[in-house]
């Protein structure tokens, strides 16, 4: 789903088009809840959502969930793949800072359309477009909305079964790398959902630190995917700025995020299946070389580079009425200056390295009751940069009222924030100053 | 608009879709597609490829008697079979399915070779055994084997149970017992004073039951 504290710094204000939020809220609240009802996947199958969504909680996924992905969103009968997706929330900091605009107060937070399923017997897409009614703080006490393309991933996808072997392939057309990948514990989906605006939700966990790709905005990317036997995951890539032909994959990302060259990604992992139990572990990385200043691409001398390593495991326990998910995911990611920036460093010649760490344990319970338990801790050097070490834990309570409702309390606290426990910013504030409480209503159709 | 940059580009790709193959083809409502497509495309997504599912969520369907198939499907299609799992996956699965195409996926797995479960408790196994070569006749339960086989291995309509995941087999006799999920069998009538001891003790025998052919 989205978009940390960088998509925010990145963009320009666009004026909000209040008819199409009000054409999210009315259609969400208005179209006829048929008895089955549910989202445009599983319109295209006519299963339930826990079919494909471990325990009923998207956006995890089941092995089968995981098969539908790689074979390309093809199972199923070709339909009107729209869906749309709205969150209401509620964010109350322990301590806020003076100019907090949203504290304790309900707010209509996020919206996306979804152009999700089956295009040909091939080629599938999952398409986010979403709307953020908080994404630019005006400093007056109002707020500008803004609309962006969001995770996009159009793939072409075979699956071919031979004796003993069975095959799964693709090729990915894409705008964020890892976006592609099956599990939940990658750069792309290890974010706890849902994720408004920091405008509207500071220090809530989807703005905690988490291990993915620091400077990862809309980029372009074209991958290529085998699945071998359900044991072996492989997928390489290469990305780009998202400009020209490829400009749609940035929409509404104003200035864009601009690569230099082609940047390539790679992710392994194996899995295994026995009984109710499937298991994990792979590895994830990236080497990305990014413009300084997205609207000066003119000298090489500001390009950085980033080197990320990356580690994940997932387990799954996966039978009625019961669902377990333990995940751990790992992220470590050096910062070479650009030449230009060098010149002007206290230690020029030096790169900065932050290592994120996060561990999850989840329940659920019918699909309908559950929670969740989580540490994030980061790390990094501070050769050229002030200390980040920002660690915590997060605490969910959720219910599944129906299966396309979720209603939830996450509780988020600091241990340490940019570098302390205490006094981190000089002016007194404590780390558990932003220790949060996030109330959520979440739907989708 | 750059919005419409994105429906462009997924028109765009319809061009690449003459690439496809009716033989490996994932439609649902296509009458054109094989039954063995669609067992190895989808079906074996969560049964295995050979009908020896991993997970007890989903029964394993090799060996298993056709016609029960046949019947399985078509309650299916027609939400006469309601049970969660049946709802959850199989009402959309079936819903544009021909009759061909029932039959030719009942034929499919009714071939496959099943291959032994998970052991089970050897206490918990040797009173599932009395269970099912008597019943419990103060419980008016039959012998499973009079219906089932003396190898569990099914006859007529009825199906095969050997090797079936205990799990799956207890849930579905909660299912006979306490909901009208699975209606127009015997089962409703032979389950309805069973404790969940006695159903627990014979899936467990059914489950260790060795791979007969």
């Amino acid at each position: 789903m989205i978009f940390p504290i960088r998509n925010f710094f990145l963009r320009k204000c666009l004026t909000l088009r209040s008819g199409y939020l009000a054409l999210v809220a009315l259609g969400s609240l208005l179209l006829p809840m048929q008895s089955q009802a549910v989202p445009a996947f599983a319109r295209q199958t006519g299963q339930n959502c826990v079919a494909c969504h471990a325990g009923g909680q998207f956006p995890e996924l089941t092995p089968y969930g995981r098969l539908f992905k790689l074979t390309g969103y093809t199972i199923g009968t070709r339909t009107v793949p729209l869906s749309v997706m709205g969150v209401v929330t509620s964010s109350s900091i322990a301590n806020a800072p003076a100019g907090t605009a949203k504290s304790s107060e309900p707010i209509f937070a996020t919206s996306s359309l979804f152009i999700a399923g089956k295009i040909t017997d091939n080629i599938g897409t999952f398409t986010q477009i979403t709307y953020d009614p908080y994404a630019v703080d005006n400093g007056d006490g109002s707020f500008s909305g803004h609309t962006n393309a969001d995770n996009i991933d159009i793939r072409f996808a075979d699956h071919v079964v031979a004796d003993k072997q069975d095959w799964i392939y693709g090729v990915s057309l894409n705008n964020h790398p890892s976006v592609t990948d099956p599990w939940n514990t990658v750069a792309a989906w290890t974010q706890y959902v849902p994720v408004p605006s920091p405008s509207s939700s500071q220090f809530i966990d989807g703005t905690a630190p988490f291990p993915d790709f620091p400077w990862d905005d809309n980029v372009a990317g074209v991958n290529a995917y085998v699945y071998w036997n359900r044991t072996i995951y492989a997928d390489v890539g290469m990305y780009r700025t998202a400009d020209r032909a490829f400009s749609f994959l940035s929409a509404g990302i104003n200035p864009r995020l601009q690569l230099s060259g082609s940047n390539p990604y790679w992710r392994v992992a194996l899995s295994r299946e026995w009984g109710p139990h499937n298991l994990m572990v792979g590895t994830s990385g990236m080497v990305a070389n990014v413009y300084d200043d997205p609207t000066d691409i003119s000298d090489p001398a500001t390009v950085s580079q980033y080197r990320s390593q990356g580690f994940d495991a997932q387990y799954q326990y996966l039978l009625d009425p019961h669902t377990v998910t333990a995940q751990l995911a790992y992220m470590k990611t050096e910062h070479i200056y650009s030449d230009a920036v060098n010149e002007t460093l206290t230690n020029p010649g030096f790169s900065d390295t932050n290592t994120t760490t996060r561990a999850k344990l989840t329940y659920t319970y019918q699909a309908k009751y559950g929670g969740s338990v989580s540490a994030f801790n980061m790390t990094g050097t501070t050769n050229n940069q002030s200390d980040p070490s920002t660690s915590g834990m997060t605490y969910e309570a959720f219910f599944i009222p129906k299966q396309n409702v979720r209603i939830g309390a996450q509780y988020t606290t600091y241990n340490t924030y940019q570098g302390a426990s205490s006094n981190y910013d000089g002016a007194g504030r404590n780390a558990s100053d932003n220790n949060s409480m996030f109330l959520y209503v979440w739907f989708a159709y | 608009m750059k919005y419409g940059q994105i429906f462009l580009a997924i028109s765009v790709t319809l061009l690449g879709a003459g690439c496809s193959s009716i033989e490996r083809s994932r439609n649902l409502a296509d009458p054109q597609v094989s039954a063995a497509t669609l067992a190895q495309q989808v079906c074996s997504l969560c049964h295995g490829i050979d009908g020896n599912s991993v997970s007890p969520i989903f029964p394993r369907l090799a060996g298993q008697v056709p016609e029960y198939l046949v019947a399985q499907l078509e309650n299916f299609k027609s939400h006469q079979r309601s049970d969660p799992p049946g709802y959850e996956y199989m009402w959309g699965l079936t819903r544009n399915l021909t009759d061909e195409q029932i039959k030719g996926l009942a034929e499919y797995f009714s071939k496959q070779q099943p291959i032994s479960n998970a052991t089970v408790d050897a206490q918990q196994m040797a009173a599932g055994k009395v269970i099912f070569e008597n019943g419990v006749p103060e419980k008016e339960a039959a012998p499973c084997m009079a219906c089932h086989g003396p190898n569990a291995q099914g006859l007529a309509m009825f199906p095969r149970l050997a090797g079936q995941h205990q799990d799956y087999l207890v849930k579905q006799l909660h299912v006979f017992q306490e909901t009208e999920g699975r209606p127009g069998t015997p089962m409703k009538q032979i389950t309805h004073l069973l404790s969940d001891q006695e159903m627990e003790a014979v899936a467990s025998y059914l489950q260790a039951f060795p791979a007969t052919p």
